[in-house]
């Protein structure tokens, strides 16, 4: 119903009385706008029991995070203990200075968006096979033990996961190196190598996270009706064309959704990973150093609210940016996976 | 029909405000804490009006002290962890506090871990705090000078007239940051400077020199990779910067640890030069090379995270390049109980250099943030804290009886300190140390000897009292840190090749951060200092 809709292509402001019952049959003109207004007042009216549903979360998303986006204003401003937030001296962009000033905010931006493209798209793509190897796994038990397995990693925290890359890769008396001892071969600094550390990093984040986006594919090709397998089969189509012609496309508006949100954040990064898994290690930061991790250290020593907060408006803004163009594309292309 | 359309919106709504909520979520984490900052800093201020104009009248003997007609609960805040006991003790103290001031008083902790943190959020987020722990290592002169703290001069002699007596003048000169008294220092006189400690009994196994400096420390540290494989020869952590840069500087005489790479000798005070590229520098980094070669520097010391003291204790390390006296003899107390064949031992660099500075008061004190709601109150309590015996002895030391025993004028601790609940100095009171009251440990005479020696050669901190304004080049700052933490650590744990360019490179990225600028301010503040206090 709602594909049909919409594949009219017309925008949404000239459907709108049409659907609301209004009095629509006037042809459409200068008067489009006006009736739009008038359709959703109607549709407030019509639906208030609806809208009234959704007044907490509005107010939720009012109270948590627009009201407190007023507290951007500290990003252009130095922060003073002795006046409060609109008082305190305005600096223009200066707290956004530390950011660029080192050089580094084109490699930092470069490495949080290569990493996130890397974690969303391998992330995804080997959640969408092993979600469709699973689910056409007939023996239940090992199903579920797998699917267990697979998920378990998502539960252990990135503190006891950095312990653990430690223990196997610590040059002395790492598991890596005395294995390798074992065999006759040199011991390997990893810890020295910072090449080495962007596919750990990306292994270690797929190990983690891949059970977890598994699940929500399984449960979207859990909801594909059988019907559609069952007549593939009678027309003799084989497993990988039932897959590829079925499964797969079926599965895309989830994937386009996954995706859609994860670019959102995708200036974010993921900031326990990496500070945890390298810390202080100044020689691994080329490769591994993203945008969090930087803002963190730096403020860490300098704490200074107004350039955490200019660091957190660069973030914020970047993503918007991202999500809102990447939307647009999706809309292009394909009306019905746009998020909005 | 009409319900398609309102299940569309419906949606579109929903989507758009989750949307929206991923940008707002980034600004909010930021700025949650601060809303309340506005209304707090107001009524700090406000605070302190009062206290200042009423001060105009004290100039008269003030002796009405202060008004207690109203109750108040005191926030106190100090670092670490909390003993197990301190809901006792708390209660114990707020009996007496209650009967003399009108007040109770929440004790509260930030435990160790990313304490710094928490200590700067607690004072930039306008948090009511009454009472809060100080020291140069939380920054306090720049805060001081930021505006953080209140300044007390005024409301010392009539809150906490004895306090004021008690401390000596000269101490109150020495904590002063542009003029006003900001914090209220420690008067216990020790000495934080740091020594090498090392395995005395595998020294004497293996007959290898005494650690006197770095070339006999190297010849040691020889002795046990020769001796002793499995043994670490130094404990290290990630912590370069602290745990091996500064340690070095301190043993050529620095004149304390200087930030940005500035050079400043104790026998040259008003000499500022910059270490980073001198030849000095690379002599540091060659024996951080060699040292690093020869596998005292283990290869993955920038991911080790224990602490310093820790593979000294259980073994795993047979010496530190450094530390104070004070935890030395903490080290030795408990490899006494646990391997009482391992031996410790400590040469105090102060013997090597010729001189020893005791703590400078800065080092340990308490300060009332703008953010209080009760100054007065929370400075008669303070006074209280250190000059009363037995508000003093209940936080320092415990319930007598209890938690311990004085036998032959040595503090004893009942059983041990882990089924104590509250061990020698558990609520970790350095600032209201009160030298009059203190009880020792019989083991701590070992700490007294050694201050006794570093006694003869003691002179005085020049650096400590110096307030550093970095508001000029905090951005700078910021990225010079980062930029230090990426190309000079690794340097200084002997991690690079290529000493020369690996230097080269660093410097030229430092000069990109502005290393320049920030020098060039630090020097004439430094300058001001030396002019303002007469050093010479």
């Amino acid at each position: 119903m709602r594909q049909r809709t919409r594949k009219t292509g017309t925008p949404l402001a000239i459907e709108l009385p049409v659907q609301g019952g209004g009095p629509a049959a006037s042809p459409l003109g200068a008067g489009t706008i006006k009736k739009k207004k008038k359709g959703f007042l109607h549709e407030l009216i019509h639906n208030r029991v609806l809208f009234l549903m959704l007044l907490p979360t509005l107010l939720f998303f009012l109270v948590n995070s627009y009201f407190p986006m007023v507290g951007v204003y500290y990003a252009f401003t130095q922060f003073d203990f002795n006046s409060g937030l609109f008082d305190a001296p305005f600096v223009g962009f200066k707290n956004f200075e530390f950011l660029w000033k080192s050089g580094t905010l084109v490699k930092l931006t470069l490495n949080t968006i290569g990493y996130n493209l890397a974690f969303i798209l391998l992330g995804n793509v080997l959640a969408i096979v092993c979600a469709i190897l699973l689910s056409e796994l007939r023996v239940k038990w090992f199903k579920k033990l797998t699917q267990s397995i697979m998920f378990l990693p998502y539960f252990v925290s990135f503190v006891i996961l950095s312990v653990i890359v430690y223990n196997v890769f610590n040059y002395d008396s790492g598991f890596l190196n005395t294995l390798l001892a074992r065999f006759g071969a040199g011991p390997v600094d990893v810890y020295n190598k910072p090449l080495v550390w962007i596919f750990l990093i990306i292994l270690f984040y797929l190990w983690k996270n891949l059970g977890y986006s598994m699940v929500i594919y399984l449960a979207a090709i859990t909801g594909i009706s059988d019907e559609y397998y069952e007549a593939a089969k009678i027309d003799g189509a084989h497993i990988f064309q039932r897959i590829w012609y079925i499964t797969v496309p079926m599965l895309k508006s989830t994937f386009v959704v996954l995706l859609l949100f994860s670019l959102g954040s995708i200036m974010k990064g993921q900031f326990d990973l990496f500070y945890q898994l390298i810390g202080n290690n100044g020689v691994l930061y080329n490769t591994t150093d993203i945008l969090d991790t930087y803002v963190f250290r730096s403020l860490k020593v300098t704490f200074d609210i107004g350039m955490a907060t200019a660091a957190g408006l660069y973030q914020s803004l970047f993503g918007f940016i991202l999500i809102m163009t990447v939307n647009y594309i999706i809309r292009k292309i394909n009306d019905d996976y746009a998020l909005f | 029909m009409t319900k398609k359309a309102g299940r569309r919106s419906l949606v579109t709504l929903t989507t758009a405000a989750l949307a929206l909520s991923l940008l707002a979520g980034c600004g909010g984490n930021n700025n949650g804490g601060n809303s309340a900052n506005g209304a707090n800093s107001g009524e700090g201020g406000n605070a302190g009006t009062p206290a200042a104009t009423e001060s105009a009248s004290t100039a008269a003997p003030a002796e009405t002290g202060i008004d207690t007609s109203k109750k108040v609960e005191l926030q106190f805040y100090m670092l670490g962890d909390a003993p197990k006991d301190l809901p006792i003790i708390q209660d114990e103290i707020n009996k007496m506090a209650q009967e003399e001031l009108n007040a109770t008083v929440k004790f509260n902790y930030t435990s160790w871990t990313d304490w710094d943190q928490k200590y700067k959020l607690l004072l930039s987020s306008g948090q009511a705090i009454d009472l809060i722990f100080t020291a140069d290592w939380t920054q306090y002169q720049s805060y001081a000078k930021r505006g953080a703290f209140l300044a007390i001069d005024d409301l010392l002699p009539k809150a906490a007239p004895e306090l004021q007596k008690f401390v000596p003048e000269s101490m109150w000169e020495d904590v002063k940051v542009d003029g006003k008294i900001y914090t209220v220092p420690a008067t216990y006189k020790e000495y934080v400077t740091n020594g090498f400690v090392y395995r005395e009994d595998l020294r004497k196994k293996y007959n290898l020199p005494v650690p006197k400096d770095l070339a006999s420390y190297e010849a040691y540290m020889d002795g046990i990779v020769a001796n002793e494989p499995d043994l670490m020869p130094m404990s290290l952590n990630s912590d370069i910067g602290n745990n091996l840069h500064y340690i070095y500087t301190e043993l050529n005489k620095m004149v304390g640890a200087l930030p940005y790479g500035m050079g400043v000798k104790y026998e040259s005070p008003t000499t500022v030069y910059s270490y980073w590229g001198s030849d000095e520098q690379k002599e540091e980094l060659k024996t951080m090379k060699r040292w690093a070669d020869k596998g005292f520097i283990p290869k993955n010391v920038l991911n080790i995270k224990d602490t310093m003291q820790d593979p000294i204790t259980s073994g795993k390390a047979a010496s530190m390049f450094g530390d104070n006296p004070t935890r030395y003899n903490d080290m030795k107390m408990k490899i006494s109980t646990t391997h009482p064949e391992w031996e410790l031992a400590y040469s105090p660099f102060g013997l090597t250099t010729g001189y020893a500075t005791p703590v400078h008061p800065i080092h340990n004190g308490f300060a009332i943030p703008k953010s209080s709601k009760n100054p007065e109150r929370a400075l008669a309590f303070y006074e209280k804290l250190v000059l009363d015996k037995r508000y003093n002895l209940l936080t320092q030391y415990g319930i007598e009886g209890k938690n311990y025993t004085v036998e032959n004028g040595y503090y004893k601790l009942v059983g041990t300190s882990t089924s104590n609940g509250f061990s020698r100095e558990g609520m970790n009171g350095w600032a209201w140390r009160n030298p009059e009251y203190m009880l020792f440990d019989q083991g701590f005479d070992g700490v007294k000897a050694i201050f006794d020696e570093l006694d003869k050669i003691q002179k005085p901190d020049l650096f400590l009292g110096f307030a550093e304004d970095y508001s000029s080049y905090q951005a700078e700052k910021a990225v010079l840190e980062q930029v230090e933490k990426q190309y000079l650590f690794p340097l200084q744990a002997g991690l690079v090749e290529d000493i020369d360019k690996g230097l080269d490179t660093f410097l030229q990225k430092a000069k990109q951060a502005g290393l320049e600028k920030i020098q060039a301010e630090w020097t004439k503040q430094w300058n001001a200092y030396v002019a303002e206090k007469g050093i010479k």
